[in-house]
């Protein structure tokens, strides 16, 4: 009955991450952010996700970024097996072998690799930070800083909304069953969407009538009922976080060394096997994706 | 007794997060049998009903309705017998017109036009929707459209008829609907499964309850003996209906022998007592 909710939210824990402040945990993945769009090198980026397995440790939450990953995974792999084939990467491309009507060039395969692990530590940091930070906390850290409150609560609501209408559609889906619904693919699910969406609105109306009811909006300054002390070690955290994007930023720009995409090869064996692979999970994810649609 | 229509065996069900909402409940329903399920919020009623028409698969033990195992049939073919109607009419109802929407589950079940349109007008006429048969089943008032909701699994002719909370939300004179809904199914000898808090409902159409608490099914008897039973009672925080409260208050005062569900018993029950006439 419960539809598989998205696994994204606070696991409660006491561990040193837990307890350090929001906003040098938001600097730190805004930071990784940035350096993992700035570089392609290899080097770099196995670091970061080197570290992100390490945070993930001492927060101990693997349990809960296993369940993301499981999501996430196949898509990052279909991405090293699409860039392979057509590499999003300046010309010229350098062809290592063939495979049926495609072929395999040096640079999609680094292109498609450093996607995948740009991918994967922004996705452990992103995920470290939000699976450790109580939600109340985050937006009160983010207002302090400037962001606008309706912003703020607008993100929230809908943060809230996603497993309510997940649920709501498994319980319409289910509701229509009921009454022998047959066929299969889009057309049979698209009835079940009216309900669905006349159920959001009715409850975005319902929301924003008991909001008003309740001095939403009103001017004057706003008491937060969770307050986030930053104390000496969460104001190192922040800067050396500021320090450490711009000391690896500057370096990616100077160092021009640092761009392996024409130096790094592959042999015709590995990419072949690398290839083959990741097609494989590409096609089974699809063929899941497509029976899952089917047989609802 | 004929072949049970729907069998429970050990029947236990764990949610994700192993919340167990169903613990080793055994159960037989036969043909014709008015079912009510009462228990406290979240003790496990819907859940359980759910498993008849197959929503819901059992964890441990066994569903079998019609002498098959649910665990691999489909909603769609289970809902042939097992017709299910849901709390929220707003989860069941999709279609431009309350005409489309009663048509859509006998369609489904492959019946001739005919079929489908004679089905329809009746319940339009039981359900006494003649006036909004081309309404847009959003733009009538909720209890009319939980009466379009159950009108839209009585089109279909289940044998057995889950109900969830009928009552709830409703006004006196759709109430009296559903009750008279209840007792033509019992006529027209299908089975009626009601979950509900309404205990007046219960009491006054109902011939055999089931009281869960905690997961399990703590009492499988005739209403009389559910609610006359206050130990029971208190520990699923559940109220019997005043009228019965009432009687078994004069019986402990010796004023009248046996309890009362509804008002036609208490008057029998004085009127033995006292060896009135009953005026008609």
């Amino acid at each position: 009955m419960r539809g598989a909710v998205l696994p994204i939210s606070m696991v409660p824990g006491d561990s040193p991450i837990h307890k350090i402040a929001p906003l040098p945990k938001l600097a730190w993945s805004f930071g990784v952010l940035i350096i993992s769009f700035m570089t392609r090198n290899p080097a770099i980026l196995g670091a970061i996700i080197l570290a992100g397995i390490i945070l993930v440790t001492i927060a101990q939450i693997w349990k809960p970024i296993l369940k993301v990953m499981a999501i996430l995974f196949p898509i990052m792999v279909t991405t090293v097996f699409l860039q392979s084939i057509a590499p999003a990467f300046p010309r010229p491309w350098t062809p290592i072998t063939d495979i049926g009507p495609f072929t395999i060039y040096q640079e999609g395969i680094y292109s498609g690799i450093t996607l995948f692990m740009r991918s994967f530590g922004m996705t452990l940091f992103s995920m470290v930070t939000i699976m450790t930070t109580h939600p109340s906390d985050l937006f009160s850290s983010l207002e302090k800083i400037g962001m606008p409150y309706t912003l703020n609560f607008i993100l929230t609501v809908t943060l809230q909304l996603i497993p309510i209408l997940q649920h709501e559609f498994t319980t319409v889906l289910s509701a229509q069953k009921s009454r022998g619904m047959k066929g299969t693919g889009f057309g049979a699910v698209l009835p079940s969407m009216v309900p669905v969406f006349v159920g959001a609105i009715e409850r975005v109306q319902q929301l924003s009538i008991s909001l008003e009811s309740r001095a939403f909006g009103s001017t004057g300054k706003k008491t937060s009922y969770r307050n986030v002390v930053m104390r000496g070690k969460d104001y190192f955290i922040l800067v050396t976080g500021f320090l450490a994007t711009f000391a690896l930023g500057y370096w990616i720009v100077v160092d021009k060394s640092l761009d392996w995409s024409r130096t790094m090869t592959f042999s015709p064996g590995l990419s072949l096997t690398l290839v083959i692979t990741t097609a494989l999970i590409f096609a089974s994810f699809v063929t899941i994706g497509v029976t899952r649609v089917l047989r609802a | 007794m004929n072949e049970p229509l729907i069998v429970c065996e050990n029947l236990t069900h764990i949610y994700p997060g192993d919340v167990t909402a169903v613990k080793n409940v055994n159960l037989k329903i036969h043909k014709g049998e008015l079912i009510g399920v009462i228990g406290q919020n979240g003790s496990g009623k819907t859940t359980l009903v759910k498993h008849f028409n197959g929503l819901l698969k059992p964890t441990k033990g066994k569903v079998i309705v019609k002498g098959q195992d649910t665990s691999k049939m489909r909603v769609q073919d289970l809902s042939r017998n097992i017709g299910y109607v849901f709390q929220n009419p707003n989860h069941q109802l999709f279609a431009k017109t309350v005409i489309d929407e009663l048509k859509f589950g006998p369609t489904n079940l492959g019946l001739p036009e005919d079929e489908v349109n004679e089905r329809v007008e009746k319940a339009i006429a039981f359900f006494n929707l003649e006036m909004y048969r081309d309404h847009h089943p959003y733009r009538i008032s909720f209890p009319l459209r939980k009466l379009v909701g159950m009108a839209s699994i009585y089109t279909m002719q289940p044998d057995v008829f889950v109900m969830d909370e009928p009552t709830t939300g409703q006004d006196h004179i759709t109430t009296r609907i559903v009750y008279r809904l209840i007792k033509k199914l019992r006529d027209e000898g299908s089975t009626v499964i009601c979950v509900a808090h309404d205990m007046i409902l219960l009491a006054e159409v109902v011939e055999r309850m089931l009281v869960m608490r905690d997961a399990t099914l703590i009492a499988d008897t005739d209403p009389k003996t559910v609610f006359s039973d206050k130990e029971l009672m208190a520990s699923t925080h559940l109220s019997p209906p005043q009228i019965t409260e009432l009687s078994y208050r004069m019986r402990s005062k010796k004023m009248i022998g046996s309890i009362a569900l509804n008002i036609n018993e208490l008057i029998d029950a004085s009127s033995k007592k006292y060896n009135l006439k009953r005026s008609k």
